[in-house]
């Protein structure tokens, strides 16, 4: 079974006019790395939200087309019962908490309370969840307490408690400075070798390049392309979508440097590093 | 005289627990990059600068003017700070007006403020929006509504707190056109950034903070170079700088066009001496 | 540093571990019966003195002493106005700088002090020994709407929250040349950029966290279930049924004594 299926996915936000979404469609493998990439207002979020149902759910507006995930038909589900298959984690990190609870570990409890999971199960769920993502030490600490880093790797453990098979994370590092981002880059990584699907939106192309199996490239609510990290960075229109490849690959663009075997350009240091060294060599 | 000057500056919120320790340097037209992890003391420094704080000891005269004798309020005239999140500045139901704000504020007339708040407004090309609802505008727009009700005031010191966080390609690249602009003009632009990458490109010198004392203060190649000590910080080198160290190339190179010129000279050295 | 809207002490007596539910009721039967049932002095200093040694067991009497130097005012004033000035004063008790205070009005005083202090300290025992979600966690169960459950207990939060955030508004308002300081033409023009921001980002926050909410199954329709359910001690059954027997036998040595 596919982890998502999109097909012909339209979608306008109510009371506006232009389609947020127009005719997205796309395959995920289970326990695959997507990025998603596109410049402000692509469309990114609104697929992101379409993903877990909050579109139409939570916006209503004008649907049409079919998103499937794990199995379970997006439209004629509901948020909460999607919550057990997919999860979202949003950009603030400080509106994700739910200032209901007084400590770390309550807070991640919150999910499961409402699913109506029984204590024992709760009680090893989140104690797999906090150690996963690190914050084991901190549970009885205050959520409001941690810093920007620590709170969004929280918001991660309350989703992953719920044992989403696919998590979508829609630009949880742009609010963080580095060390914190790093933290959140590290446990989304340990969450994939867990076999988690992830789906993540990121504006560092160099991270995204590095951690995606795929990518997905959106402009005006369209899917542009879907492929490689390579392939996509690769296209000489990539600029006209308002993205900019990670700065190895503009250096190997600029000095012709190319995968002799695929054609493409190099996306990582490693990688760009190893064909100079090649050409070096050869000249 | 020194457009800043800094004097063995230390500050502490509470007692005992100093956020900058005996800081001191001077700043004259041209721009400067602040960086430095969460809690090194960037913010507190820049609201020093701005006299929303007053130093515990030492001194910051700002144009010849001692922050401890005037007032933030008073100080809108010479220097400009455009905060973090620009929600919690935005107040009014148009773009225009909000840009407007400042401007009226130190006493520039209806028209004067209405011409500059639309200069500013182009400057960060939205000026196409001026009419509407900052609300309905995306939190990048709005951040670039911020930076523009602040260039609108027209001040000889404009200081930002971390423009490029949820910008896109598009929107850096106006912010760096925006710096630059704003230098070319004769101003000094300083700014609190996370992003080595646009330091490296925009900024002429660096000051690195770690732990409220002042580690590093120079040319940015040359606070780059000293990858060490940047280490101690959390802090790391641009990734132009870093594939050019990896590679083995002297010097330290800091953009895109640099290394591109580097790799071509030394091709060129190599194919000279086989 | 994150701040709760709550006097909650945690000083792990059995006092903190009671249900909440036994406090509330506390509350009810110490209120109804020395105000309406059995409405006599020495009943209401029965519940004071008994408010005070759970308070005093619970190791949170010091956070009392405040309130009671707030109401210690209102006290004060309540003897004053009806010692001199009830309109059934008689008797002449004491006179003090040429002020001549009456029996009558200062024992009605004394009965509005003792119900004053009766509630005071009733409420303070629940208030300072109880987690307030903990007592909204038992409302909850009880048959209150969890959403607003969920809006009382995230409003304890959220509102100081709010307050800091005033602290940034009112820097980025003053840099752009606002006074908010002087004269009283002065601060009211600076109202409303100080306010309007902290009442637009709610707006935005609040939007926010609702979808963070329900991708977390806020809105599910099953039967909910809580991390912390505690059951009920023995200890809570016992005081409960004290509490209900002795306001049965209020009510019975009401028409005895009547």
């Amino acid at each position: 079974m596919k982890a998502v299926v999109v097909e012909n996915l339209k979608y306008r936000y109510p009371s506006t006019e232009r389609l947020a979404l127009s005719g997205v469609s796309f395959e995920v493998e289970q326990g695959e790395f997507i990025g998603i990439i596109g410049k402000n207002l692509a469309g990114k979020s609104t697929l992101c939200e379409a993903l877990v149902g909050l579109v139409p759910h939570f916006y209503k507006g004008a649907y049409g087309g079919r998103v499937v995930v794990d199995g379970v038909e997006v439209l004629s589900s509901s948020v909460s019962e999607l919550a057990r298959h997919i999860g979202i984690v949003f950009q603030n990190p400080f509106t994700q908490i739910t200032a209901a609870k007084l400590t770390v570990y309550e807070e991640v409890a919150f999910g499961l309370e409402n699913l109506g999971f029984q204590r024992e199960e709760m009680v090893k769920r989140i104690d797999y969840a906090l150690k996963l993502l690190g914050l084991y030490a901190y549970k009885d600490r205050n959520p409001f307490e941690l810093s920007g880093g620590q709170m969004q790797r929280l918001a991660i453990a309350s989703i992953i408690a719920m044992k989403p098979s696919i998590i979508v994370l829609d630009e949880p590092t742009s609010q963080l400075d580095p060390l914190g981002s790093e933290e959140v880059f590290r446990a989304v990584q340990s969450l994939s070798k867990e076999g988690i699907t992830i789906i993540m939106v990121e504006q560092k192309m160099e991270k995204i390049a590095q951690y995606a199996d795929k990518i997905i490239l959106m402009n005006e609510g369209h899917l542009v392309d879907f492929g490689a990290p390579e392939e996509v960075f690769s296209r000489p229109d990539l600029e006209s979508y308002g993205v900019e490849p990670p700065v190895f690959t503009t250096i190997a663009k600029s000095l012709g440097i190319k995968d002799n075997k695929t054609g493409l350009y190099p996306v990582t240091l490693e990688q760009v590093r190893r064909l100079m060294i090649g050409e070096s060599h050869r000249s | 005289m020194n457009l800043i000057e800094v004097n063995n500056v230390s500050f502490a919120y509470t007692e005992g627990v100093p956020v900058l320790k005996n800081v001191t340097f001077s700043l004259n037209n041209g721009s400067v990059a602040i960086i430095g992890q969460n809690g090194s003391g960037k913010t507190t420094l820049v609201k020093l600068l701005k006299a929303l704080l007053k130093p515990t000891s030492g001194d910051i005269l700002i144009n010849g003017i001692n922050t401890k004798e005037t007032t933030a309020a008073k100080l809108a005239r010479t220097v400009g700070l455009v905060f973090q999140n620009p929600n919690d500045q935005i107040f009014k139901n148009k773009v225009l007006d909000e840009v407007m704000f400042g401007p009226l504020n130190i006493g520039q007339s209806m028209e004067e403020a209405r011409e500059n708040a639309i200069n500013a407004l182009e400057t960060v090309s939205l000026v196409d929006k001026k009419e509407e609802n900052p609300y309905d505008l995306s939190l990048s727009e709005r951040k670039l509504v911020s930076i523009a009700s602040i260039l609108s005031m027209d001040t000889d010191i404009v200081i930002l707190d971390e423009p490029t966080i949820a910008q896109d390609y598009l929107g850096k690249a106006k912010i760096r056109s925006i710096v630059h602009e704003l230098v070319r003009r004769g101003k000094l632009v300083i700014t609190i950034t996370h992003d080595m990458d646009f330091v490296g490109e925009c900024f002429q010198r660096v000051i690195v903070l770690s732990e409220g004392q002042l580690l590093l203060d120079g040319p940015a190649r040359e606070v780059f170079s000293k990858e060490d000590v940047l280490r101690t910080a959390n802090l790391e080198p641009p990734y132009v700088t870093q594939l050019s160290k990896t590679m083995g190339y002297q010097g330290v190179l800091l953009s895109v066009e640099e290394f591109v010129v580097y790799y071509h000279s030394s091709v060129e050295n190599l194919e000279r001496r086989s | 540093m994150a701040r709760v809207l709550s006097l909650y002490v945690e000083t792990n007596t059995f006092v903190q571990r009671l249900d909440p539910m036994v406090k509330l009721l506390y509350i009810l039967v110490a209120v109804l019966i020395s105000f309406i049932i059995l409405p006599f002095r020495w009943v209401g200093a029965a519940f004071i003195v008994l408010s005070c040694l759970a308070l005093l067991y619970a190791r949170v009497f010091a956070r009392v002493v405040p309130l009671l130097g707030f109401s210690f005012l209102i006290l004060v004033s309540i003897v004053i106005i009806q010692g001199l000035f009830m309109p059934g004063n008689k008797t002449p008790a004491i006179s003090i700088f040429g002020l001549t205070f009456y029996k009558e009005g200062l024992l009605y005083a004394l009965t509005l002090c003792i119900r004053v202090l009766d509630v005071l300290l009733a409420f303070a025992l629940l208030v300072l020994t109880t987690r307030p979600s903990d007592l909204i966690q038992s409302l909850v169960k009880r048959g209150l709407s969890p959403r607003f459950g969920y809006v009382l207990s995230s409003a304890l939060q959220v509102i100081p929250q709010m307050m800091s955030q005033v602290d940034s508004i009112m820097d980025a308002q003053r840099s752009r040349g606002l006074e908010t300081e002087g004269s009283l033409w002065v601060r009211l023009k600076a109202f409303l950029p100080l306010i309007g921001p902290v009442v637009m980002s709610s707006l935005l926050e609040t939007r926010e966290r609702a979808m963070a909410l329900e991708v977390r199954g806020f809105s599910a329709s099953g039967k909910k279930t809580f991390l912390y359910e505690r059951e009920s001690s023995t200890l809570d059954r016992v005081l409960q049924w004290a509490l209900i027997v002795v306001l049965i036998l209020s009510v019975v040595l009401r028409f005895v004594l009547v």
